[in-house]
């Protein structure tokens, strides 16, 4: 049997690679990839919980598998709305390197 | 039906295969932040996706490991394929992947990360099994009982932004 805190340790690591992948890519489709990796982590400990009964009550039974969907479906919003910013960014500016977007840098 | 459930979980192989799912999974997320090309840093992803998919399979949430792979894995990484494509100088070598600051990043992620695993081990009363999995019938009933209001709020959310992406991805017009 795995403990909880198992799957929540994958559930970081998932997390953490995400965060620092979100910080340190200078693409900007590299960063909507990491932030994909991050929502899947919190997706994941959502179900992980849900598996192990933390929401006990018959009516929220399915709660965390609940909270996962939704997850799933914001990040396809995020995933359309991002990916329709850097090819806006990418027509007027000729980059998608964050690091090369300062335009409104004083 | 849930004897042979917990039969199957507790036993040493259904282990086995959790430690091997878990570990393909962490290093598809490596390959997602570390590979230089944007394009195999997609595939890394897909990887990723598929092995969450898995642990989801494992957890008793088949459902929800269909819908990852249908959305995931089919629109939202078939889309990313398409955005990388679409943009130039993805696979040139002589450009870096990691930004300046990419130390730092490093550290701060690790110290988010060994954060989160304090706060886990010092949580006060983890469940000690898992529980007999969800019915299908429960998740489907909730979305249209209890969470309606999410739900809907959800389509909305789809639907602007799906008209915003189409508003600002198109080429404007010259006046």
């Amino acid at each position: 049997m795995i403990p909880l805190s198992h799957l929540l340790t994958v559930s970081i690591g998932l997390f953490a690679i995400g965060l620092f992948g979100a910080l340190s890519r200078r693409n900007a489709i590299g960063i909507l990839m990491a932030i994909e990796l991050i929502l899947n982590a919190a997706a994941l400990a959502f179900v992980a919980f849900n598996a192990y009964g933390i929401p006990a009550a018959d009516r929220d039974a399915a709660l965390g598998q609940t909270a996962a969907l939704f997850i799933i479906g914001i990040a396809a919003a995020g995933a359309i709305v991002g990916l329709a910013l850097v090819l806006a960014v990418y027509r007027h500016q000729r980059t998608i390197f964050a690091d090369d977007m300062h335009l409104l840098k004083g | 039906m849930t004897d042979a459930w917990l039969l199957t979980v507790l036993s040493p192989m259904a282990r086995a295969a959790f430690y091997l799912l878990a570990a393909v999974t962490l290093a598809g997320a490596l390959g997602v932040t570390l590979t230089r090309n944007l394009f195999h840093s997609a595939l890394w992803l897909a990887v990723t996706l598929l092995g969450v998919a898995g642990l989801y399979l494992y957890l008793g949430a088949e459902f929800l490991a269909v819908v990852q792979v249908l959305i995931y894995v089919g629109a939202i990484l078939v889309l990313l394929l398409f955005g990388v494509m679409l943009t130039a100088r993805i696979a040139d070598p002589a450009v870096p992947a990691l930004n300046r600051h990419a130390l730092l990043a490093a550290l701060v992620a690790l110290c988010t990360g060994w954060a989160l695993r304090l706060a886990v081990r010092q949580a006060a009363a983890l469940p000690a099994g898992p529980v007999a999995p969800v019915p299908l019938e429960t998740l489907g009933r909730g979305l249209v009982t209890t969470y309606v209001l999410p739900f809907e709020v959800l389509s909305l959310i789809l639907i602007g932004a799906l008209v915003g992406a189409v508003v600002i991805a198109r080429p404007e017009r010259r006046s």
